[in-house]
């Protein structure tokens, strides 16, 4: 016994020298996230994915958008789609935005046909940038003749937009994820280490938290989705200026308006991927630039014309704003005091004007709604400003006689309430779109040319100075000092079309305080009750950037005391509180600027609810209106983690039983060896 | 990794703790009480060590001298608390032998004495085990799991069950090697318990190096095997020789 014990003690002390000497030799390569704590470890376990996911939006007769299948998450194991053969159960598939178009128009729609593919769809991710050979081809998910139902003439077959693919408007019962530049990283990464370690009893998931509330309650279409109250109807605020402001009360000695119009708001795929660069935000910000030029010019109250310019929004879901708006002209609401649709006698849109330039020349077409007298002097305006410039870069061309008429456009709503409208709408095409990424993700800053929405400006400024003056003749020298602010555009484009800087930028937070960095040019929903002064925590960060913006630029400085408010409210009538976010004691400045809610006109709120009024023959519009609404949740994410077979938890279970059960009998075989050397005589 | 998992790696760490808890401890109502009581204290001294140590966090990932320090100060602390453990359960058992002899019962037998050990090394065990791995093993029972770098076989869960287990194992039977080497003075005993204890911990570095766990655990399964024969090789001495001595005045 006593030999055997400093053998062990020997034993031991070896041990612990060679412990001490063996990491030595192993290099400590590669380094080691710490994990100090227990949510370290579930954060590093549970990889959250960041991304823009689609969603579920209703209409009268249905649904489109993605949406989870049930009640409860969609977990699935990732799967690359060129790997994918046989799957026997629902796989997360993850798609190049090379094979986007394809998987959406020939894979998905064989989902009633292709059993092998069927309900094998568990959740979409795709991936996010594009390829050079996308750039060339173009993806739009929208329809060839986009919101064809609203079209003034009959030829809807007429394929405003070649690279349609239709795929925003159809259903689906999985969802659909766009990873964002952090995201796809994080599931490469994670996807990358299963590679490397070939582990076989685990695999890769993706967990889908996606469930609307719409599929929770049943409710799959607008009507009943309101009256249960699970959806919101799509909506915003349009905002409206005059330059010079209007004399409200004094309802004589009102001057005829030149309306000028344009849309603030895209619709894409992906909810909160929809920058709509070219398509309508280039419009957007060339009237903005226009604004801008003609606020440095004197003089305008003696001009004979009054400018009005109008940005609607909701204009992508039925033509929200436009048909409000002139609808709260029928009605004479506060919205549009100072303003009557008999005073209107030209309307001038501005459309996509940001792919104008090629060859050193920006290009524009003006396509006229009809053919008349209004009509006429707009396009002379247009050419003799067009001659105004210098340069000779820019140049301004009817549009196409073949064509069936105006392209998908805000002017078909106004053309639709009244065939008599006199109006043009500048784009930068003729007979086909040129944005091959019209309401798609892609239609981002790379998308436009900030010298083709400069040219656009100019024009513009120009056009409506001569529209405003009435007299042809207008010096060149009066015209000259018409110049639009190229930095002013740019900095304005990086605003509005790009997270970096996004609407933190310098000139947006001069105006108001921003609710998010990015610019989500998405419409939204309209919550709470629409009105013309509404509480603006429910007006959008554009919207109330534009109403802010155009009130300072259109505004007249009577004298120069300026007073300060502080409440939001001034003291006199023709007068508003400007910036009254950023420095919490606005400005007071003599303007005429509204919001104009724009909502369906099948719509109404009454006592905290919506309801769908029924359809009126007078209003054509709305009885093709969809009446889009939007699906509320509770909360939309993605998240990556390993999961281990069950095969392989249950035999931990099992060895972890077969543990303590040897355990046991080994501790009553010892108990019984001791009981029996203590008995033993 | 759901809930079957969670309960096997909980099972594995603790389960042979369980088995003797009631095979052997849950008989007896002081065991039960030494056993708590044993668990509080190691448990205050991790935290201790812990508080301790707190300044001097984070320590540098790719070096691996600072836990060498780390494990050496925590063995040299514990192993001290070990004897003053000891000398409060002399104290305990004066007590208890003098109440005996005050109503007439028997005093302390030698099982006595050794379960009484046995109790106090399981709760140094189960205090290591819970402070260990099973204060990590709340995500077990949520759907994921999760493998470290440097041991990629195995997941993370399982790896640190095992090594529970070997330390649960280890910290048991050298309390009673322990126990008896102080109380019967010998140098032996007295010296190898801290040797197991340090190589014990030092065996847990040579996890650090890449795939180093498939060499590392099983070297601490030996030493935990070493440990529980040299301490089944003990009480069998000490059983026979107390036999021996009672035998004779039995007759």
């Amino acid at each position: 016994m006593a030999m055997g014990l400093p053998r062990l003690v020997a034993t031991a002390f070896t041990l612990t020298l060679v412990s001490i000497f063996l990491p030595l030799p192993f290099s400590l390569a590669g380094e080691i996230t710490s994990i100090e704590s227990v949510p370290d470890l579930q954060r590093l376990m549970y990889v959250a994915v960041d991304g823009y996911p689609c969603v579920r939006l209703l209409n009268l007769s249905g649904e489109i958008g993605c949406s989870n299948p049930g009640l409860s998450k969609v977990v699935a194991p990732i799967i690359k789609l060129k790997d994918v053969k046989d799957l026997v159960q629902p796989h997360t598939v993850l798609v190049t935005p090379d094979e986007m178009e394809d998987f959406f128009t020939r894979h998905v729609p064989l989902v009633s046909n292709d059993l092998s593919f069927a309900s094998k769809i568990g959740g979409v991710l795709i991936e996010s940038g594009s390829s050079f050979q996308q750039k060339l081809k173009g993806l739009s998910p929208d329809n060839m003749f986009p919101q064809a139902e609203f079209s003034p003439y009959g030829n809807v077959e007429y394929k405003w937009n070649p690279t349609a693919s239709s795929i925003m408007w159809k259903a689906y019962n999985f969802p659909v994820y766009l990873l964002s530049e952090s995201g796809m990283s994080a599931v490469h990464e994670f996807l990358s280490k299963k590679e490397r370690k070939h582990k076989t009893y685990t695999s890769d998931v993706a967990e889908f938290s996606m469930v609307m509330e719409t599929t929770k309650a049943g409710t799959h279409n607008s009507e009943a989705c309101l009256q249960e109250g699970t959806c919101l109807p799509l909506g915003g605020y349009s905002v409206w200026s005059s330059l010079p402001p209007i004399n409200v009360s004094s309802s004589n000695n009102r001057k005829p308006i030149v309306l000028t119009v344009a849309s603030m708001d895209s619709a894409s795929f992906f909810r909160d991927k929809s920058f709509g660069a070219d398509s309508p935000i280039s419009g957007l910000v060339a009237l903005l630039g226009a604004v801008d030029a003609l606020s440095r010019v004197e003089g305008f109250s003696n001009l004979k014309k009054q400018l009005v310019f109008l940005v609607l929004t909701g204009e992508t879901w039925g033509y929200l704003g436009s048909r409000r708006f002139l609808h709260e002209l029928d009605l004479h609401s506060d919205a549009v005091a100072g303003l009557s649709d008999t005073l209107i006698e030209t309307v001038l849109e501005i459309g996509s004007v940001g792919k104008g330039l090629s060859g050193g020349i920006n290009t524009f077409f003006a396509h006229k709604t009809r053919v008349s007298s209004a009509t006429n002097k707009t396009l002379d305006a247009l050419k003799v400003a067009q001659d105004s410039f210098a340069s000779k870069n820019i140049k301004i061309l009817s549009a196409d006689k073949t064509n069936p008429g105006i392209p998908p456009s805000s002017l078909m709503a106004f053309m639709k309430k009244n065939p008599q409208t006199s109006a043009v709408v500048l784009e930068d095409f003729d007979t086909k779109f040129a944005n091959k990424f019209y309401h798609s993700h892609l239609d981002d800053l790379s998308n436009v040319n900030s010298s083709s929405v400069v040219a656009a400006a100019s024009v513009v400024a120009r056009t409506l100075y001569i529209l405003a003056s009435d007299n042809k003749d207008t010096s060149s020298s009066a015209l000259g000092s018409i110049q639009v602010n190229a930095s002013f555009v740019e900095e304005l484009l990086a605003c509005l079309l790009s997270c970096e800087p996004g609407l933190s930028c310098n000139l947006v937070k001069d105006y108001i305080s921003p609710t998010n960095t990015c610019p989500g040019n998405y419409a939204g929903v309209m919550s709470g009750e629409p009105s013309s002064n509404p509480y603006l925590g429910s007006v959008s960060d554009v919207s109330r950037f534009l109403w802010n913006f155009l009130a300072e630029k259109t505004s007249v400085q009577k004298g120069n005391t300026t007073s300060v408010c502080s409440k939001g409210s001034c003291s006199r009538t023709d007068q508003v509180c400007i910036k009254a976010e950023s420095n919490k004691e606005g400005t007071c400045v003599v303007s005429t600027t509204r919001y104009v809610p724009a909502y369906s006109t099948r719509l109404k709120y009454a006592d905290g609810a919506w309801t769908i009024l029924p359809q009126n023959t007078s209003d054509s519009m709305g009885m093709v209106d969809p009446v889009w609404t939007e699906s509320n949740w509770n909360t939309i994410g993605l998240q990556v983690y390993t999961v281990q077979h069950s095969a392989y938890d249950n035999a931990v279970l099992v060895a972890g039983i077969t543990v303590t059960t040897l355990a046991y009998f080994g501790i009553m075989v010892a108990k019984s060896f001791i009981t029996k050397a203590l008995k033993q005589d | 990794m759901t809930v079957a998992a969670g309960i096997g790696y909980a099972l594995l760490a603790l389960g042979p703790s369980l088995s003797l808890f009631v095979s052997v401890i849950s008989r007896k109502p002081f065991l039960i009480l030494t056993l708590l009581s044993s668990t509080l204290v190691w448990l205050v001294s991790l935290i201790v060590l812990s508080g301790l140590w707190r300044p001097f966090l984070p320590l540098k990932a790719n070096v691996w001298w600072p836990y060498a320090l780390l494990v050496l100060s925590s063995v040299c602390f514990q192993e001290s608390l070990r004897f003053l453990f000891w000398k409060l359960y002399m104290r305990l058992e004066d007590v208890l032998d003098s109440f005996a002899d005050r109503i007439s019962r028997p005093r302390l037998f030698l099982t006595d004495k050794l379960q009484i050990a046995l109790a106090g090394g399981l709760g140094h065990g189960v205090a290591h085990a819970v402070f260990f791995c099973l204060s990590l093993l709340t995500p077990a029972f949520g759907p994921a799991t999760f493998y470290v770098d440097r041991c990629s076989k195995v997941p993370f869960f399982l790896v640190s069950a095992i090594i529970a287990l070997a330390f649960v194992t280890i910290h048991t039977f050298s309390m009673v090697i322990a126990f008896e080497g102080y109380a019967k003075g010998n140098k032996v005993d007295q010296v190898i318990v801290p040797v197991i204890h340090l190589s014990a911990g030092m065996l847990t570095l040579v996890n650090f190096a890449s795939e180093g766990c498939v060499i590392g655990v099983p070297l601490l399964y030996l030493v935990a095997s070493l440990t529980l024969l040299h301490c089944g090789k003990m009480v069998w001495q000490r059983l026979i020789e107390s036999r021996n001595q009672s035998g004779p005045t039995l007759r």
